[in-house]
C-alpha cells in the first residue's frame, strides 16, 4: 500500500471548492497545516459506499484523491468525573426484561461493572454506596423524538430552527447545526431521567435533514453533546405536513406527490451512491498501483462533485443513516415499507404511529419500530384514529419494537408516565406487560432504533452507565428522578441544586434566584 | 413476566345493567345506591367506608354506614375510589373535533383575518354535542366542562357555556358562563404590537361596554368611534355588570399585576388562565379572590412572560389561599380533558396537597362559574355527578369503572373504544376489517 501525505486544509476546501483547489492545497507544503499523518487509503472503500467509504475523509493523496469528511463535527463529548458507585437494594429495571428486587449495580470508569442480586454484587474498597432501598433504578430515559435545541425555550423567531421549510427535500441541512446548546428544556428533561436524545429537524418536508444523537449533558458547543459514535438518523415524513406546506409552493400537494418525490429522490441517490461506489473501486485500484512500474501510477482518478443532499441519502441506501418516518396513518406506513423496499434501504422506525395498532403485524415482520405517544390525538385528521391501547399492541406483535416518544419539552419530562399510561391500557385488554417489560419502551427500543443499544438504554455490564434513581416505582405520577447519572457521572441531584444544571437565558435573570435549572 | 395486580375490573357493573344517555333527562324515581367506596366528597371529607345514594339524579345521603334503598341499583365500590365528577374549567370541548381541519374547529383562532366579532361569539351556537371527543372525554371520568372559544384578532374570544359531558340533547348547563379575553404576548398581537395596547384596548372596550351598558339608545345615536361592533359591546354588558367572569389568558407577573387593578377598577369578576408567574403574585391573588387555571406541568421559560414558571406554581398559590384549577396547556384544549388528572398528580408530586388537587378538579372550578350551590362536590342536594375509579384517580394507570352525570350513569364506550374492539385482532377473517365491530 502506497503512502499518502494528507494535509487538513484541503478539509476546508472541499466543500465547496473543485478538485484543482484542493490539489493547490495539498501542494502547498508551505502553509504549515500538513498534519503528516501517513495513513493507508480506505480499505475496501467502495464495498461501504460513498459515505462510510470516506473513511480517510477530508484528506488528500499527493497524487490529487481528496475524500469527503466522514465525520466533519466529531464529537467532543467526555464523560465527566466520576467516583466508583454502589447503588444497592433497590428495584432494579434493567431494560433488557429483567427486574431484580433487592439488586445492585456498580459504575465504575462511566461503565456499568456489575449488576444482580445486592448479595452477588461485591462492593469495592472505596465505593461510594448509594443506599436505594424503596427506590427504582433504570437505565437512563431516551427520547427518539425530541426537538430541543432546534425548537429551545424562550421559542422566538430567533430561535425557532426546526424545520427548513423552504423545499420539500433538505436532506442537506443537519440538526445539529440548529441546536442551541443553552436550551433550557435540556435541564427539565434531565430531571425526567433523559439521559440521550434524538433531536430531528421538523416534518415540513418530505426529506428534512439529519437528526443528531446527543448526550443529555450540557456543553458549550452541541459538539460537546454529540453521542460519541451514534449513527446519524434522516428525516422524512409522510402525509399532511408536506402537502400542506408545499401544496401551494410548487407542491407535493397530494399523498401521491409525495410518493413521487421519495422515489424521484432515491433514485437520484442511487445515481449519486454509484457514482462513488465506482470512484472508490477505481480509487482504491490505483492507490494499489506502484509509481516506479505503473505508467498511469501518478493520475488519480477524479473524484466526484459532492452533493450534500444526496450524499445523506446515499448514506442511507448504504446502510449508514437510519430513516426516521414521521408517519400517522396505517396505510401510509405500508406503503413506506414497500417504498423502502423498492430501493433497498432500512426504515428504522416510524414516528407518531398513531395507526401502527391497525398495521403491528406488518410493523413487527419488517422488523420496524413505532414511536408513539401514549395518547395525543386529533390535531389533525390523520392522528384522529388514537387508541391508547396502540403501544400495548404494537408491543404484543413477536419481534416488534415499540417506542414512546415525546415531541415535546413538556412531555420529554416524564416519558415515564407516559409509558405507564400506555402499560396499563394494555393491563385493561387482558395483555400482561410487566414494568420491566414496557421500561423498554424508553429505553433499549428507542436504543435499538437510534443505533446506539450496544453503548447504553439497558443496564448490563460493559455499557455506558447512563442510570437514573427514582425515588419510587417510575410508572407513577408521583416519582421523581432523584439522580441521574450519564457516563458514571452523577449529572442531576433532585436534592442538591449544585448538581442541576441552569442554562446561560436562565441565570441572572432578576427576581429569578429560586427558579431555572433542571428541577423547575 | 411478574405477576401484576389489576385485572379488569369492568366486569359485573358493566354487565348489570347499561343505561344509555338518553337526552339526559333523569330516568323517573330511579335510585343508585354507591356502597363502600372511599369517597373524596370534595366538601371537607373523605370517607373511607363511604355510600353515596343518588335519587332521581340528586345526591340524597352521603354517610359511613348507609343502608341502600330497597329497589335501588347497588354499587359496590369498596376498593375503589369515589370522587364528584371531573369539572373541566376550560376547554373547547364540543367545538373542536380536528384542530388542523378548518370545518371541524370552531373553537378558533383561525377565524379568518379581519372577522370583526370577538366577544360576541357564543359557544352554544357551535356546541356539537356529537362530537366524539365527549363520549371519549366522559370515559376520563370529565363530567362538566366550560366548552369556550379561543380568541382570534379580537382581544376578547366570546362566551363560554358550561355543559355536561352527556351528550345529551340539553347538555347546556349554563350559557355565557364567561367571556375569555387574551391578554399578555398574546393581547399585545392584537393590540398593535405592545402590552400597552393592549391594556389600552381591553380600557377602552370596557369603557365603551359601560357606556352602552348605561344607555343602548344614547350610545348608538351619538355614534361613537365605531371601533367596536355593538355586539361586542352588548355581550360585555354582563362583563362590567360584575356579573360573568372575564378568563383573561395571561402569564406574567406584570401582566397579572395589571389585572388585578383592572378588576378593582371596573368591578369586574376575573379568573386567570395559565399564570405561570402567578405564583409571584400569589398573595395579591389571594386577596383579590382571582381563581387561576393552570397548566401545573409548564416550567419552561417559553417566553419572557414565562421566565418564572415552575412546577410549584399550583402548590405554592394554593398555599397563599388562591383557587386554582387545572387545564391543558393551548393546542390541547380539548381531546384530553381526560388528563386533568394526570395533570392534578404532577401538582401533587410537586407538593400540591391531594385534597387541594381533588377540589381543583371539582368544587373549584364549580365556584369559578357559580355552580358550585349544585354541582363540584358529594353532598346532599347535589347534582350527582360523581366517578367511582378502579383506584387513585391521579395517578396515571387508574381510569373510571362508572361516571354519573345528573346521576344518570353513563355509557363509556365511545370511538376509540370501537377502534380498537376492530383492530384488537388483526387476523384474516371470513370478511375485512370493515366488516368488523362498530355496530
Amino acid at each position: 500500500m502506497r503512502k499518502l501525505r494528507w494535509t487538513a486544509l484541503a478539509v476546508l476546501l472541499v466543500g465547496a471548492c473543485s478538485q484543482e483547489a484542493a490539489d493547490k492545497a495539498a501542494d502547498d507544503g508551505a502553509t504549515g497545516d500538513t498534519v503528516g499523518a501517513e495513513t493507508a487509503a480506505p480499505q475496501n472503500a467502495a464495498a461501504q459506499g460513498a459515505a462510510k467509504g470516506a473513511d480517510d475523509s477530508g484528506k488528500k493523496g499527493a497524487k490529487g484523491a481528496v475524500h469527503p469528511p466522514l465525520d466533519p463535527y466529531p464529537s467532543t463529548y467526555e464523560p465527566y468525573a466520576s467516583d466508583v458507585t454502589l447503588i444497592t437494594g433497590a428495584t432494579i429495571l434493567t431494560g433488557a426484561g429483567e427486574r431484580i428486587d433487592n439488586g445492585s449495580i456498580l459504575l465504575e470508569g462511566g461503565k456499568i461493572t456489575a449488576i444482580g442480586a445486592a448479595s452477588a454484587v461485591d462492593v469495592p474498597a472505596g465505593a461510594n454506596t448509594i443506599d436505594a432501598a424503596g427506590k427504582w433504578v433504570t437505565p437512563g430515559v431516551i427520547d427518539i423524538h425530541s426537538h430541543l435545541g432546534d425548537y429551545p425555550s424562550p421559542l422566538t423567531n430567533s430561535t425557532s430552527d426546526g424545520n427548513e421549510a423552504t423545499a420539500p427535500n433538505t436532506a442537506h441541512v443537519w440538526a445539529e447545526h440548529s441546536v442551541w446548546p443553552q436550551d433550557a428544556g435540556f435541564t427539565r428533561a434531565l430531571a425526567g431521567g433523559i439521559t440521550s436524545l434524538q433531536v430531528l429537524p421538523g416534518s415540513a418536508n418530505l426529506f428534512g435533514g439529519r437528526s443528531v444523537v446527543l448526550k443529555n449533558v450540557p456543553s458549550r458547543t452541541v459538539q460537546g453533546m454529540k453521542f460519541p459514535g451514534a449513527p446519524y438518523g434522516l428525516k422524512m415524513a409522510c402525509g399532511e405536513n408536506p402537502k400542506r406546506v408545499y401544496g401551494d409552493k410548487g407542491g407535493p400537494g397530494t399523498r401521491m406527490g409525495n410518493v413521487a418525490g421519495y422515489r424521484a429522490a432515491w433514485i437520484e441517490a442511487a445515481g449519486y451512491k454509484k457514482q462513488w461506489d465506482d470512484y472508490w473501486k477505481s480509487y482504491e485500484a490505483w492507490a494499489e498501483k506502484d509509481d516506479a512500474k505503473d505508467e498511469d501510477a501518478k493520475e488519480a482518478p477524479d473524484a466526484p462533485s459532492r452533493d450534500l443532499k444526496l450524499e445523506t441519502l446515499a448514506g442511507v441506501l448504504g446502510g449508514d443513516i437510519r430513516v426516521n418516518m414521521h408517519c400517522y396513518r396505517a396505510d401510509e406506513m405500508v406503503q413506506v415499507l414497500d417504498i423502502a423496499r423498492e430501493f433497498g434501504y432500512k426504515v428504522s422506525a416510524f414516528h407518531h404511529a398513531i395507526e401502527a395498532y391497525k398495521v403491528a403485524d406488518y410493523l413487527a415482520e419488517n422488523g420496524v419500530c413505532a414511536a408513539m405517544w401514549a395518547d395525543w390525538w386529533g390535531f389533525k385528521l390523520e392522528a384522529y384514529d388514537a387508541v391508547s391501547e396502540n403501544a400495548a399492541l404494537v408491543d404484543a406483535q413477536a419481534n416488534s419494537c415499540a417506542i414512546i416518544h415525546s415531541d415535546s419539552a413538556t412531555g420529554i419530562q416524564r416519558l415515564n408516565q407516559e409509558a405507564a399510561k400506555a402499560m396499563a391500557a394494555g393491563w385493561r385488554i387482558g395483555l400482561e406487560i410487566a414494568p420491566e417489560d414496557a421500561i423498554a419502551w424508553i429505553t433499549a427500543n428507542p436504543a435499538k432504533s437510534m443505533g446506539v443499544l450496544d453503548q447504553t438504554g439497558t443496564l448490563e455490564a460493559g455499557k455506558m452507565a447512563d442510570v437514573v434513581i427514582w425515588n419510587g416505582n417510575p410508572f407513577s405520577v408521583y416519582a421523581k428522578a432523584e439522580q441521574v447519572f450519564i457516563d458514571g457521572a452523577l449529572m442531576y441531584d433532585r436534592s442538591d441544586p449544585k448538581r442541576s444544571p441552569r442554562m446561560d437565558f436562565e441565570i441572572g435573570q432578576q427576581n429569578n434566584d429560586n427558579t431555572g435549572g433542571a428541577g423547575q | 413476566m411478574n405477576a401484576i395486580n389489576h385485572k379488569p375490573i369492568f366486569a359485573a357493573v358493566f354487565s348489570v345493567f347499561s343505561l344509555t344517555v338518553a337526552d339526559n333527562a333523569v330516568a323517573q324515581t330511579s335510585t343508585t345506591a354507591i356502597m363502600n367506596g372511599e369517597v373524596h366528597t370534595a366538601a371537607g371529607d373523605v370517607i373511607k367506608n363511604g355510600d353515596v345514594i343518588i335519587r332521581d339524579g340528586v345526591i340524597v345521603q352521603v354517610g359511613g354506614d348507609l343502608i341502600a334503598p330497597t329497589g335501588a341499583t347497588v354499587i359496590d365500590a369498596s376498593g375503589k375510589v369515589v370522587t364528584p365528577g371531573i369539572f373541566a374549567p376550560l376547554s373547547s370541548i364540543g367545538l373542536l373535533e380536528i384542530s388542523l381541519d378548518e370545518e371541524a374547529n370552531d373553537a378558533g383562532p383561525n377565524r379568518g383575518e379581519g372577522f370583526p366579532l370577538g366577544a360576541a361569539l357564543d359557544a352554544v351556537d357551535a356546541y356539537r354535542r356529537t362530537s366524539t371527543l365527549i363520549a371519549i372525554n366522559r370515559a376520563g371520568g370529565v363530567t362538566r366542562a366550560l366548552a369556550a372559544p379561543s380568541p382570534g384578532d379580537s382581544l376578547f374570544g366570546g362566551r363560554g357555556a358550561v355543559i355536561d359531558m352527556s351528550g345529551g340533547v340539553s347538555s347546556v348547563t349554563k350559557p355565557r358562563a364567561a367571556q375569555i379575553a387574551m391578554m399578555g404576548s398574546g393581547g399585545a398581537e392584537r393590540a398593535g404590537g405592545t402590552r400597552m395596547g393592549a391594556w389600552a384596548f381591553m380600557r377602552e372596550y370596557l369603557d365603551e361596554a359601560r357606556s352602552y351598558a348605561a344607555n343602548p339608545n344614547t350610545y348608538i345615536r351619538r355614534n361613537r368611534e365605531e371601533r367596536f361592533a355593538l355586539s361586542d359591546l352588548k355581550a360585555l354588558g354582563a362583563v362590567v355588570s360584575g356579573g360573568q367572569p372575564l378568563i383573561v389568558h395571561i402569564n406574567g407577573e406584570a401582566d397579572i399585576r395589571n389585572l388585578i387593578r383592572l378588576k378593582t377598577d371596573y368591578s369586574l369578576r376575573v379568573i386567570i388562565a395559565g399564570g405561570s408567574e402567578a405564583w409571584r403574585v400569589a398573595e395579591p391573588l389571594a386577596a383579590a379572590n382571582i381563581a387561576v387555571i393552570l397548566d401545573p406541568m409548564v416550567n419552561l421559560p417559553s417566553q419572557f412572560e414565562d421566565l418564572g414558571a415552575t412546577l410549584e406554581n399550583a402548590a405554592r398559590l394554593n398555599a397563599a389561599g388562591v383557587k386554582i384549577a387545572f387545564y391543558n396547556p393551548p393546542g390541547f384544549g380539548a381531546h384530553n380533558l381526560r388528563l386533568l388528572t394526570q395533570q392534578a398528580g404532577n401538582a401533587v408530586a410537586e407538593g400540591l396537597p391531594y385534597d387541594a388537587a381533588i377540589a381543583a378538579l371539582t368544587i373549584n372550578p364549580a365556584e369559578m362559574f357559580g355552580l358550585d350551590r349544585q354541582l363540584g362536590s358529594i353532598e346532599l342536594g347535589k347534582v350527582a355527578d360523581i366517578v367511582i375509579w378502579e383506584g387513585d384517580p391521579l395517578e396515571v394507570t387508574t381510569v373510571p369503572q362508572a361516571v354519573f352525570i345528573n346521576g344518570v350513569r353513563q355509557d363509556l364506550d365511545n370511538r376509540q373504544a370501537a377502534l380498537l374492539s376492530r383492530y384488537r385482532d388483526l387476523s384474516r377473517g371470513a370478511l375485512p376489517l370493515a366488516y368488523r365491530g362498530g355496530e
